[in-house]
């Protein structure tokens, strides 16, 4: 098993979470001091130089979005963290922020100063009220140290950070959903445009990232950007990532590993191999959403651009492993399932189209569908992809549309024995 | 459990909503808080948080019937989510599941008729590496096998009746 | 103006038009459930999907998102779009239920026609559907949730339009909910609206349930009577009743919502006690009998007491064909003595703003986009409702709202308020125009000195008042403020509620001719012998009622002409009766001055519930159709003074006469109606003070308008019943509890008419030292007109 450096999990010890003087000793906090010497201008230019891409399942380049910020205008801006994590398959926010909980206040810190925005959210969901406790001590820690509150560290720049614990639902990790989340309306998706930045939480600019992606930032600061380009094993591509393996591996642990890796290398080494002797069969590269690799893909990249060239994508690199005698029609249904029971009910495909595909996805386990099933689920899943309201949907097909790319054969074994042939 | 919330609290909510331009952003707070202390919203726990916050019972109730996590019918002391979605399922959630509807006498969406503990299904619950996992109150156990399962509804029967 | 083109066919639209509305415009009708033009777009159908071929905006879109733009080129047939909108339909059907045979939507349900548009037939999807459980929503709305197709319209119009707080949606997923909080009935008093938002069969009206279906009923454009906004409503009959009533579209009046009172006001045309058979003498005579009487007596009267013995009465509810006979009928005669209006409030307020409303007048739409709204003396939800609901969008597009006003006026929008005692609004008004605020104590001097600043920097502001507490001295200082603080800039428009759907039409008619208390004092003195009323009810409707009843008792001859069961109707000796709104076709002018047509939906006649008694219709066979003498007030006219009786004959006369109404035929019942450029003449200066009031520290009363439905059209129709609250007075907690009162208990009210038990309300926002009350239908008080003051007595009775 390769040894490759560890950043974000460079202070992590099993079930130990690091206080600030641990910290402050590994050099956490330097980021923040180097930032406050520069303009905000500068460290948004700083993060757009590193390549460093959106964490929570987009990858969306981080300093392009926050140099769309209108940072110098006056009045309320807003900078959220989104810590919803609830696409199945995906936990390594939760260890990120159990394990070293100040990397996400000193990166929000930064980022607040970066967009002028003096009030920061960190939303995390329900079940994660282990993370609250620990972010919300890590706020008390930095507030007393000056490194929140009024004029940190000197620099003349405020900023507070405030916990806000959800009550459920996936479709809240939806940036838009999110901050009617947070403002206390019905969270279903807003329209697009105004984005966030134009108006968001309460109408005023705001900025969201995911929790990995403000915890990266500090490094950034600190060790520069050539340093974290490097860390990728990707050329074209820069930094860690945090992958959560799953499912039918030896080992499902979180694991900091460059981005670039081969999925071989993640399954093999890290996962130590799948569980029982048993073969690969497939995985979710990246959580629910994601369109499955299967064995044929293990020697790509796990990485942004060349997941979607194989027609997946990276999401939040949580993979999830599955055995040859996993049957994957089961495997999508259930996904389905998740996808229909966390709709928010405002759109017509997402809400009525996934329980229809879900209704041909049991018909087809069950042993009970026809050819004309078949061609109604492809004919769903044609128009639901691209033609919902927000991603939700769309994500929702991803596990669809490859089980009917991959799969096909497995589909029709159904359709012709008149029942599961894994059962 | 009969009150909904101790007057200070509601008191400290009713300060904070003052304090703060958009009182909304407090509904899923107090409708947590209340549940904390109470099990569960009921009916007056909907119009306590309007009344506290100075909004309107319809705005909390569009809230408080959306999320899954606030219960708008009574459940037991305890309840159970156990995780349904993808690497609790694959790692058999349907085999533990199961032994815990026959331990407890119940299937998923019921009480025990002692009141206990209530079963609900419910989506992943970012415990994935250490599926099959449960939720119990906000705890989240992980690793189950149907021996950890035994000795965790012990532990909270135990706790239960300590309770009194 | 973006150019875009549409199925191969170029438009250009507005700049921010959607383009499912550019479509429109090409007469495409893209299929879409969650699109409204009054609620906007939203996006959560996805059934109005668009390929956009070409142009800053590429590949399948939804339609209303979509903002037209130039060089836009869209296609409606495209594979990709049809195929789309046939899922949407299909997803939308997976939960509802196979009971379009029973459905009480089956006739106008959109569900329907858009499921044939998308072209889904077959039902594919044989899974478990959802099913939920209904709510009691009270008297108006009767709720089937399993026929929801979750497009979101009724909470946008229940609560973002209408501003209503106890409707909302529920739960989420495919377990989306619409409902109260807890069962009960719909507090908004626009509720209705949600019927007509609902595209299928989820909310339908309870009254009209079980009546007709959809197919058989009659409907025809029509506006609504029961006030003077002119609002666009479709009556539907069937069975010789009215029984429905939905919202037309107007967009520059009231849009396409209407109030409760419109919605469910109907039920005066089928009252019972509805007076339908001509009489002469008491004894029952054909029309023609009946009109010749009145025509040889009002003529043999004139011959022998001379022309002004005969008084000429209109009303606010007569047609304004049947107004400009009524007055042709008195030049006729030779008599000066004609007047619209027996309150004298209401006929000086309506008249000085005809005078002088000119370029200051508004519409709802002007309204709908005005940022500062000031209220004299005006109580929309009372009033005029609708005009609430355009108030309330211009503070949803950012406007400002002031009230100053006796009364704890009630918006469905946010608005600062400033109590004032009645005579004092046109000191402020005057105040306000001469910019010298000196003689106001502290807070009021605050408040009006920030009114006065906001009017600076206000770009299109609108100042309303209402003619019950106003008169016409008040509209006089209301218009003379708005042109006082006119510049070349900005234009200050004015708005008043009126008495009724023709209160302007009449004021513009009237002249310099008297007014009618002028008019009593000469019945009370013999000079005047002789009255007719058309549509109007002196004994009831008079600022004094009393007074006029002793007045009329002196006269010879009453001649009257109605289509409800009032008192002068029913002493009348000669006895006309008149078709109801929806009874007929004609015209009103609502408050701006906007001359509206409508439309007969039914002919008159017995209603088949009433001759049958609920069973089969009685088998005796008549000539003619039971109850149906009555004709339209123009009608009767028209055939009294040898006239044509065609209404086109009838427009064509009027616009030959009055230059000033040319365009008159030109109107029709779907169009936004016509502003003429007439101006009418200020009423005589003598107005009697509001304050009739001989004791001094005597406690006063102010009569006012209640909610929905505490006037008389309203007061007859029974689905409102259900809606009126037990008699009840409204004082400002100090002098409650100076009087030894508190909230909820029961009290005796006293005055000249007699004494009635009410219960006691309070209210913070009105002014101390006056105790208010809605009309007191059914009591010795009922006589009570809305905008008089009176003294009283309030004794405790009970407690709350
Ligand atoms: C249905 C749905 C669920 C999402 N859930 C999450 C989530 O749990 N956490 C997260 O960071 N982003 C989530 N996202 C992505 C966010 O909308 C957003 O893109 C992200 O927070 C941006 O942060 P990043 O640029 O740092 O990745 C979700 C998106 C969708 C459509
Ligand atoms: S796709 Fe539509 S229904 Fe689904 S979560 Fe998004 S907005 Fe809600
Ligand atoms: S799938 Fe069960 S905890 Fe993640």
């Amino acid at each position: 098993m390769n040894s490759y450096p560890q950043v974000l999990f460079k202070n992590r010890r099993p079930n130990e979470t690091i206080l600030l003087p641990e910290y402050e000793k590994n050099g956490g906090y330097q980021g923040l001091r180097a930032a406050l010497k520069m303009s905000p201008a500068e460290v948004c230019g700083r993060v757009k130089e590193s390549d460093l891409r959106g964490r929570g399942g987009a990858g969306f380049p981080t300093g392009i979005k926050w140099s769309f910020f209108p940072a110098d205008q006056p009045g309320d801006k807003y900078l959220v963290c989104n810590g919803d994590e609830m696409e199945p398959g995906t936990y390594k926010d939760r260890q990120l922020l159990l394990a070293d909980p100040h990397q996400l206040v000193e990166g929000m810190a930064i980022a607040s100063y970066a967009l002028q925005a003096s009030i920061g959210y960190i939303f995390l969901r329900y079940a994660y009220e282990d993370c609250s406790q620990r972010v919300e001590r890590a706020i008390a820690e930095a507030i007393a140290a000056g490194y929140l509150g009024k004029n940190i560290l000197g620099s003349g720049f405020d900023v507070e950070l405030h916990v806000h614990r959800s009550a459920g639902r996936y479709i809240l990790g939806e940036e838009t959903s999110l901050l009617n989340g947070l403002e206390g309306r019905r969270p279903n998706p807003r329209t697009k445009p105004p984005f966030p930045a134009q108006r968001g939480l309460f109408g005023r600019p705001t900025n969201v990232n995911n929790v990995e992606t403000l915890a990266t930032v500090p490094h950034i600061l600190t060790n520069g950007t050539a340093w974290f380009q490097n860390l990728a094993l990707n050329p074209q591509s820069a930094g860690t990532k945090l992958f959560g393996l799953s499912g039918h591996l030896n080992r499902t642990e979180c694991f900091e590993l460059p981005l670039g890796i081969t999925l071989r290398e993640v399954v093999e080494d890290f996962g130590g191999g799948v569980r029982a002797g048993k073969k690969f069969k497939a995985c979710l590269p990246g959580g629910a959403s994601t369109p499955y690799l299967t064995a044929e893909h293990l020697d790509l990249m796990m990485d942004f651009d060349p997941l979607e060239k194989v027609e997946s994508r990276l999401g939040t690199a949580g993979v999830t492993v599955f055995d040859e005698n996993t049957c994957m029609v089961a495997v999508t249904r259930n996904l389905n399932q998740f996808f229909a029971r966390e709709s928010c009910g405002w759109c017509t495909p997402c809400r009525d189209g996934l329980v229809t595909i879900s209704w041909l996805l049991d018909r087809i386990e069950f042993g009970q569908a026809s050819e004309d099933d078949l061609v109604m689920l492809k004919d769903q899943g044609r128009n639901i992809k691209g033609r919902s309201f927000c991603a939700l949907a769309e994500g929702a097909m991803g596990p669809v549309e490859a089980l009917l790319r991959l799969f096909a054969d497995e589909i029709k074994d159904h359709i012709r024995k008149g029942c599961c042939p894994f059962k | 459990m009969s009150e909904l919330l101790p007057q200070n609290q509601i008191d400290s909510f009713k300060a904070k909503a003052a304090a703060i331009s958009h009182p909304h952003e407090l509904i899923v707070d107090l409708l947590r808080a209340i549940q904390s202390h109470h099990g569960w919203v009921p009916d007056d726990g909907v119009l306590l948080t309007a009344e506290t916050l100075g909004v309107l019972p319809i705005e909390v109730e569009e809230l408080a019937t959306f999320y899954d996590k606030i219960f708008r019918r009574e459940v037991g002391k305890r309840v159970i989510h156990i995780c349904d979605s993808i690497c609790c399922w694959s790692t058999g959630a349907e085999m533990i599941t199961d032994h815990l509807k026959k331990s407890i006498g119940i299937s998923l969406g019921e009480t025990t008729a002692d009141g206990q503990f209530t079963l609900l299904p419910t989506c992943c619950l970012g415990a994935c590496g250490d599926a099959p996992a449960m939720m119990i109150g906000l705890t989240t156990h992980g690793l189950l096998t149907t021996e950890k399962i035994d000795e965790i509804l012990q532990q909270e029967r135990a706790a239960i009746a300590a309770e009194g | 103006m973006p150019k875009l083109t549409i199925d191969n066919l170029e438009v250009t639209v507005p700049e921010g038009t959607n383009v499912l509305e550019a479509a429109r415009e090409l007469d495409i009708v893209i299929p879409h459930f969650c699109y409204h033009e009054a609620l906007g777009a939203v996006g959560s159908c996805r059934l109005c999907a668009m390929m956009f071929v070409d142009g800053p905006v590429t590949g399948l879109q939804m339609a209303c998102m979509v903002e037209a733009q130039d060089g836009m080129v869209v296609s409606s047939t495209d594979p990709d779009a049809i195929e789309l909108r046939e899922h949407v339909i299909e997803w939308a059907m997976t939960n509802h239920p196979h009971d379009c045979p029973v459905c009480d939507e089956g006739g106008e349900c959109q569900l329907q026609e858009m499921t044939v548009a998308g072209g889904h037939g077959v039902r594919r999807y044989n899974g478990k559907k959802c099913t939920f459980t209904n709510q009691d929503l009270g008297p108006f709305v009767q709720q089937e949730m399993n026929r929801c197709i979750t497009c979101y319209r009724c909470v946008r119009t229940y609560r973002d339009y209408c501003g209503g707080t106890d409707y909302g949606v529920f739960g989420s997923r495919n377990r989306i909910q619409y409902g109260r909080f807890q069962e009960g009935t719909l507090e908004s008093p626009f509720s209705g609206n949600i019927i007509d938002a609902c595209p299928t069969g989820v909310l339908t009206s309870k009254p009209f349930r079980f009546k007709t279906r959809l197919w058989d009923l009659q409907e025809a454009p029509s506006i609504c009577p029961h006030c003077s906004l002119g609002c666009a409503t479709i009556p539907g009959g069937r069975y010789r009743e009215v029984q429905r009533v939905k919202a037309g579209i107007n967009r520059e009046t009231h849009g396409f919502f209407i109030c409760d009172r419109g919605r469910f006001g109907y039920d005066h045309v089928n009252h019972q006690e509805r007076p339908r058979q001509a009489r002469v003498d008491g004894q029952p005579v054909a029309v023609a009998a009946a009109l010749t009487a009145a025509r040889e007596r009002v003529a043999g009267m004139a011959r022998e007491h001379g022309p002004n013995s005969i008084a000429f009465l209109g009303s606010s509810r007569a047609s304004f064909e049947g107004s400009v006979l009524l007055r042709d009928w008195a030049a006729a005669t030779g008599s000066q003595q004609l007047v619209y209006e027996a309150h004298q409030g209401r006929d000086h307020a309506a008249r000085t703003l005809a005078a002088r409303l000119g370029e200051h007048g508004r519409s709802l739409e002007d309204l709908r986009q005005s940022d500062l709204i000031v209220l004299f003396g005006a109580d929309p939800l009372a009033e005029g409702p609708m005009l609430a609901l355009a108030i309330r969008q211009a503070v949803r597009n950012g406007g400002k709202v002031i009230v100053i006003d006796p009364r704890p006026v009630e918006l469905p929008c946010a608005a600062s308020h400033l109590p004032l005692a009645m005579e004092r609004l046109t000191d402020v008004l005057t105040a306000l125009a001469q910019k010298d605020l000196h003689a106001f104590d502290n807070h009021e001097h605050a408040f009006l000195e920030n009114l006065s600043e906001q009017f600076d920097s206000a770009q299109r502001p609108v100042l309303i008042g209402g003619a019950d507490l106003l008169g016409g001295k008040g509209v006089d200082a209301l218009c003379s403020t708005a042109a006082q603080l006119s510049s070349a800039e900005c234009a200050v428009g004015v708005m008043t509620m009126l008495a009724g759907p023709n209160s302007y039409g009449g004021a513009l008619l009237a002249g310099d001719g008297p007014d009618f208390d002028t008019i009593l004092d000469a019945i009370q003195e013999g000079t005047i012998r002789a009255l007719v009323c058309l549509e109007s009810d002196p004994f009831r409707e008079a600022m004094d009622p009393s007074r006029a009843q002793a007045a009329l008792g002196h006269l010879e001859l009453l001649v009257s002409f109605d289509a409800t069961p009032g008192l002068a109707a029913q002493r009348a000796d000669i006895f006309l009766p008149t078709r109801a709104n929806a009874e007929m076709a004609g015209s009103y002018m609502n408050n701006e001055g906007r001359l509206q047509a409508f439309q007969a939906v039914i002919d008159p006649g017995l209603p088949i519930s009433e001759t049958g008694a609920g069973n089969h219709p009685p088998r005796e066979f008549f000539q003619t159709t039971p109850g149906s003498a009555p004709e339209a007030d123009w009608w009767l006219l028209a055939e009294l003074l040898e006239r044509d009786t065609t209404l086109a004959a009838l427009r064509k006369t009027i616009e030959q006469s009055d230059e000033c109404f040319v365009g008159l035929s030109a109107i029709d019942a779907e169009s936004t109606g016509l502003r003429f450029s007439a101006q009418g003449s200020l009423p005589p200066a003598a107005e009697q003070d509001l304050l009739q009031t001989g004791v001094t520290d005597a406690l006063k009363l102010l009569a006012i308008t209640g909610p929905v439905g505490s006037h008389w059209l309203a007061h007859l129709s029974s689905p409102l019943a259900a809606t009126q609250p037990k008699p009840y007075v409204v004082l400002h907690p100090e002098q409650a509890e100076k009087l030894g009162l508190s909230a909820g208990d029961r009290a005796r009210l006293t005055t000249h008419f007699g004494h009635c038990h009410v219960v006691i309300r309070t209210d913070e926002k009105m002014v101390n030292g006056l105790i208010l009350a809605p009309q007191l239908w059914d009591t010795a008080l009922e006589g009570m007109v809305p905008g008089s003051m009176l003294d009283c007595q309030l004794e405790k009775e009970g407690k709350a």
